[in-house]
């Protein structure tokens, strides 16, 4: 079963994750993309009837929890020296449409 | 407006967002703090930094499941995190953690008056998940604080079983006030520890299907809440009555204060796609049945419980007991009275009409004042132990305003005008001058006026300045006028 | 000095033959000399390893104890944090990125007197088979300067093959690792999951990512797994239990054991490779060991699965890279949502948005059934038969790669470039311990690996194995022609 997105499926995905694609960037996606999906698709051939989805490798592991005790916490300082822009103690970004 | 008997039929959902008082976030050890200078409250998980991961906090688990108790709702043995994605500044990681198909808890009611009728509202779930940053707008640019970034919510997602602003009204309060006496939350609309959505349809009484509905989000009181509620339920009957096959087209609005009326902030084009999936950083949260039973018989006293209390067995009014309720701190400063005083109905009327009376025009209450309850209760004491008059009370009370701190008992000892006149030939004397004056009203109370004898009663009280035990100034009149 | 393994150069430091000033002076002469050939690097931490060896001089000399990796030269891959150092993750958005906080990890190596050399060149943000999709440089095999050391931890392998570090610290998601360790002739060993912290890892694929040490011998790994490999408070799906005792497990003689081999998984392999793995297991066979046949049909669905679940778990752990709180923000952008799309698209690289957008595919709506969660499932049926197999054997072997090192730039296609993980990933997906261990050179000099994989937690068993195999082989003795 051949798989190929379209130019639109490209489209949408680009603003689903947000990266601006130039038209070679999003050819390059769609050939890709496309092979990839056509590659995974082998996975619709195994039977998994009954079988449930692993969302834990560690079978056993549990409920792991801290304590309400505040600490670690990240000097500002130390915050905003990794921002590309920052005002008054906030990362500053441009204007919001505000609701 | 009353729709009892309309055709019309408002169906109303609210999402009441709890932000819970551990003293940690959710999933970050950052302290949980409230208007502190921006991103002081802030770890390397509640920004996003890259090699963070989240580790849940068991306080927030343990308020959770007490809420779930309180609302009587199934608690989860097992529960999941799950990732919610979407790109906001005020997102650390542009996506949530949040429980999307196995919430820890299901299900669910609270009990409430809705205008003097007793009523059961549905809840249909409500999940843990942490809550975003905030976005301060200026001009030209926006500022991102992350300090609120990681708290932890308890979002309450009720039925669509409310069909009236009041109902929902009621709802959202009996919500804040379950949430307030499990001490789970401060519960400040105005900081923002409490948010409500409303989501709004309205159809024909009796049409089996639902239709369009729409979400009204930014209410910062139940009062607003209760207005934009009316003014949307409004707006969508005109839309139906013009031309009843309108299908309401999808959006979120917000209320206007000026206006008085329900604005658009923005349509939902189609449905957002969070591509919900498993936290993989999280594991699956597993609760015995002893831990959650240990939650449930440790419960504080809730709401109802309390109301029925104080009807029951205080003698409250259902009105009286009503206020007090739904202001839990003032609650517990008359609480905290009724150690010291033996009469509930007094010690009530005191708190809630006198004291908060004074203090209301200095924008303070009985709390804030800084007025103990203990002292409060003293003064009711003093008047039943006779020691002095009501009148009087009214008097120390002022002082006791005034001066915030001093007691009751030394204020009436140290002002020789607040003494009472419980000398017998002094009070004698008083009574004797009265009748002495007024020989007319002695007629009238032998002819049978008893409005007369209040009169009498009311000069003798004038005389001394409102000091004579009154017991004793009705004893003595009383054997005079024989 | 170079020629030492981590234990003898502990040895020497602790009695006072060498200074730690002197090993991290030599450490970085060596690179000078030689480091440009292979571009291993991409930063060389001169103060604090300067630092550190002060430290540790002063410690000797005050008679203090000292750690089980005292003065050791330690090479870490770029994407796990040194507090205050940059964590570039060989991508363009994080170019100016310094970590806030040092990795689990890192903190206990450093105690235990570990001195770190520089950061390692790897695949952008570890998604690649070969270093070749760093923004920065190419980094180069040891073996053969005209070939790719493997990826994603290309940079740490390149750095112990030529012998400018012991030890080095890398990350597994699908096989990063194992398959540059067979491919640099030396030893690459990726822990149950769980068992090394991922505080401070730069998070790729969150339910398969690992640290994973690499050595130039099996002891040497067992060490530094026995200093790492400890519960930590602040990774959710960290293993509470402690570790065991590897070295000791190592010392102790090997009297063989059952190793099941997946004959017809394998079936496919040819060539040098094949007779390559054929003499490794009459070796294992030479040891005592009984191979037994093992049904592992199924991984040949791993890379399908594998590229469904790493890519969506990856399109939401990158999705924090928008330039606003770090990393490079486009000088373009005027909106906000011009500062999400031109960050990202100046930011990230070809693969990473090859996966990035995959990622996003197999999660959205309407596919996320027929995508995640059937790759979920068909993740568990794959444990299953694992767990099946191991009824049968204490551990399995297998080749790590049907290739030798091969030439840079000869793989274009991104799916080719998938397919070297094949023997590789489904450790990962199993969660299972697995180590590759040199297992001898192909005509051309380029070394071979095998691979041994164990059950859930039994990472001393396969150092165990590999352990008895390296014993017996010498593989490991042998270094690169022009770094020996």
């Amino acid at each position: 079963m051949a798989h190929e997105l379209t130019e639109e499926e490209i489209d949408k995905l680009s603003h689903l994750c947000r990266i601006a694609c130039s038209a070679e960037e999003k050819a390059k996606l769609k050939a890709n993309l496309s092979k990839i999906l056509n590659y995974v698709d082998q996975l619709r051939q195994v039977d998994t009837k009954d079988v449930p989805p692993c969302n834990s490798v560690l079978e056993e592991l549990k409920s792991v929890m801290r304590d309400d005790e505040p600490g670690d916490i990240l000097p500002r300082e130390v915050f905003l020296a990794n921002a590309p822009a920052h005002v008054g103690g906030m990362i500053r970004v441009p204007p919001v449409i505000k609701f | 407006m009353t729709l009892k008997h309309s055709i019309w039929e408002p169906v109303i959902g609210l999402e009441i967002h709890v932000q819970l008082n551990t003293k940690s976030k959710l999933f970050s050890r950052a302290p949980n703090r409230f208007g502190d200078e921006p991103n002081i409250n802030i770890g390397v998980v509640c920004t996003g930094q890259p090699g963070s991961l989240p580790v849940l906090n068991k306080e927030a688990v343990r308020k959770a499941v007490q809420f779930g108790c309180a609302i009587d709702a199934e608690i989860a043995r097992v529960s999941k995190f799950d990732r919610k994605s979407y790109f906001y500044p005020d997102s650390p990681r542009n996506f949530q953690i949040t429980q999307y198909d196995q919430p820890i808890i299901r299900g669910g009611r609270v009990e409430t008056l809705v205008e003097g009728e007793m009523k059961s509202f549905a809840i249909h779930h409500a999940h843990l998940e942490d809550d975003t940053g905030m976005l301060k707008h200026f001009t030209s640019f926006a500022g991102v604080d992350y300090n609120r970034a990681g708290v932890p919510l308890v979002e309450v997602v009720s039925e669509p079983c409310m069909h009236s602003a009041k109902e929902a009204a009621a709802y959202a309060m009996a919500i804040k006030s379950i949430m307030e006496y499990i001490g789970a939350s401060d519960c400040n609309m105005e900081e923002g520890s409490l948010r409500v959505d409303c989501n709004i349809s309205v159809r024909k009484r009796g049409e089996g299907t639902l239709r369009n509905k729409i979400e009204i989000k930014n209410m910062n009181s139940f009062h607003n809440m209760e207005m934009a509620i009316e003014s949307e339920i409004a707006r969508q009957i005109a839309i139906y009555e013009k031309d009843d096959s309108v299908q309401l087209t999808k959006g979120t609005y917000r209320f206007d204060l000026e206006k008085k009326e329900t604005v658009l902030m923005r349509m939902k084009e189609e449905a957002d796609d969070y591509r919900y999936f498993p936290e993989p950083d999280l594991v699956p949260l597993v609760l015995t049945h002893e831990y959650i039973e240990h939650i449930r018989n440790t419960l504080p006293e809730l709401p109802t419980q309390r109301l029925k209390r104080y009807v029951e067995e205080l003698g409250l009014s259902d009105y009286a007991a009503g206020l007090l309720i739904n202001d839990k701190p003032l609650c517990d400063y008359f609480e905290e009275g009724l150690n010291f005083c033996k009469n509930a109905r007094n010690l009530c009327n005191w708190i809630t009409v006198e004291f908060v009376g004074r203090l209301k025009e200095k924008g303070l209450t009985p709390m804030s004042a800084g007025i103990p309850a203990r002292h409060v209760a003293k003064l009711v004491e003093l008047i039943e132990q006779g020691t002095i008059t009501g009148k009087i009370a009214k008097l120390v009370a002022d002082d006791m305003v005034a001066d915030v701190e001093r007691d009751p008992l030394q204020i009436v000892q140290a002002n020789p005008d607040y003494q009472p006149v419980s000398d017998l030939s002094a009070i004698e004397a008083l009574v004797d001058e009265v009748l002495k004056e007024n020989p007319q009203s002695i007629a009238d109370f032998k002819s049978g006026k008893t409005k007369a004898y209040a009169f009498l009663v009311g000069q003798v009280m004038k005389l001394c300045k409102g000091k004579a035990d009154p017991a004793l100034v009705n004893k003595i009149l009383t054997e005079k006028l024989q | 000095m170079y020629k030492c393994s981590a234990h003898q150069l502990r040895e020497r430091f602790v009695k006072g033959d060498v200074s730690a000033k002197e090993i991290v002076h030599k450490t970085y002469d060596r690179i000078e000399q030689k480091g440009d050939e292979v571009g291993a690097f991409l930063a060389l931490l001169k103060e604090r390893a300067h630092k550190q060896a002060d430290k540790l001089d002063r410690m000797r000399q005050e008679g203090k104890p000292l750690g089980k990796l005292a003065g050791v030269p330690i090479a870490i891959k770029d994407n796990i944090h040194v507090e205050g150092e940059l964590t570039t993750c060989a991508s363009k958005f994080l170019k100016n990125y310094r970590a806030p906080f040092s990795a689990t990890a890192i903190k206990l190596l450093e105690q235990e007197g570990a001195i770190i050399i520089g950061k390692t060149n790897l695949d952008e943000f570890a998604m690649g088979s070969s270093t070749e999709y760093s923004a920065f440089h190419q980094t180069k095999n040891p073996w053969d300067l005209t070939c790719t050391p493997g990826g994603s931890s290309g940079g740490s392998a390149a750095a112990v093959a030529a012998r400018f570090v012991p030890l080095a610290l890398g990350s597994e998601t699908g096989g990063s690792v194992r398959q540059p360790a067979s491919l640099c002739g030396i030893v690459g060993f990726k822990p149950t999951y769980g068992r090394v912290s991922r505080f401070g890892l730069v998070a790729f694929g969150s339910s398969l990512d690992q640290i994973s040490p690499f050595g130039t011998s099996v002891n040497d790994v067992a060490l530094t797994m026995g200093i790492i490999a400890h519960p930590c408070e602040n990774d959710s799906t960290s293993i509470p239990k402690a570790p065991d005792d590897y070295l000791a497990l190592l010392k102790a003689p090997f009297k063989g054991c059952k190793i099941g081999v997946p004959w017809n998984f394998i079936a496919d392999l040819g060539g040098e490779a094949k007779e390559n793995f054929l003499a490794s297991i009459e070796t294992l066979k030479s040891l005592d060991c009984k191979i037994v046949d093992v049904d592992l049909e199924i991984l040949k669905t791993s890379i399908a699965v594998y590229y469904v679940l790493a890519t969506a778990e990856a399109s939401t752990n990158l999705a924090r890279f928008d330039g606003i709180r770090y990393g490079v923000r486009s000088s373009k952008a005027k909106t906000l949502d011009e500062v999400y799309d031109f960050s990202k698209q100046e930011g990230f690289g070809p693969e990473v948005k090859n996966r990035i957008l995959l990622g996003t595919y197999v999660l959205s709506a309407g596919y996320q059934d027929a995508y995640y969660r059937q790759a979920q499932k068909v993740r568990t049926l794959i444990i299953r038969r694992f767990t099946e197999a191991f009824k049968h054997c204490s551990a399995i072997a297998m080749p790590v790669s049907p290739f030798p090192a091969f030439p840079l730039g000869s793989i274009h296609d991104p799916l080719q470039m998938y397919l070297q993980d094949i023997y590789t990933i489904a450790a990962n997906l199993a969660g299972l311990p697995a180590i590759s261990v040199p297992s001898g050179f192909n005509k051309d000099g380029k070394p071979w690996g095998l691979q041994l994989l164990g059950p859930q937690l039994h990472d001393g068993d396969v150092l165990k194995i590999a352990h008895a195999f390296e014993e017996a082989t010498q593989f490991t003795h042998q270094l690169p022609p022009l770094f020996g």
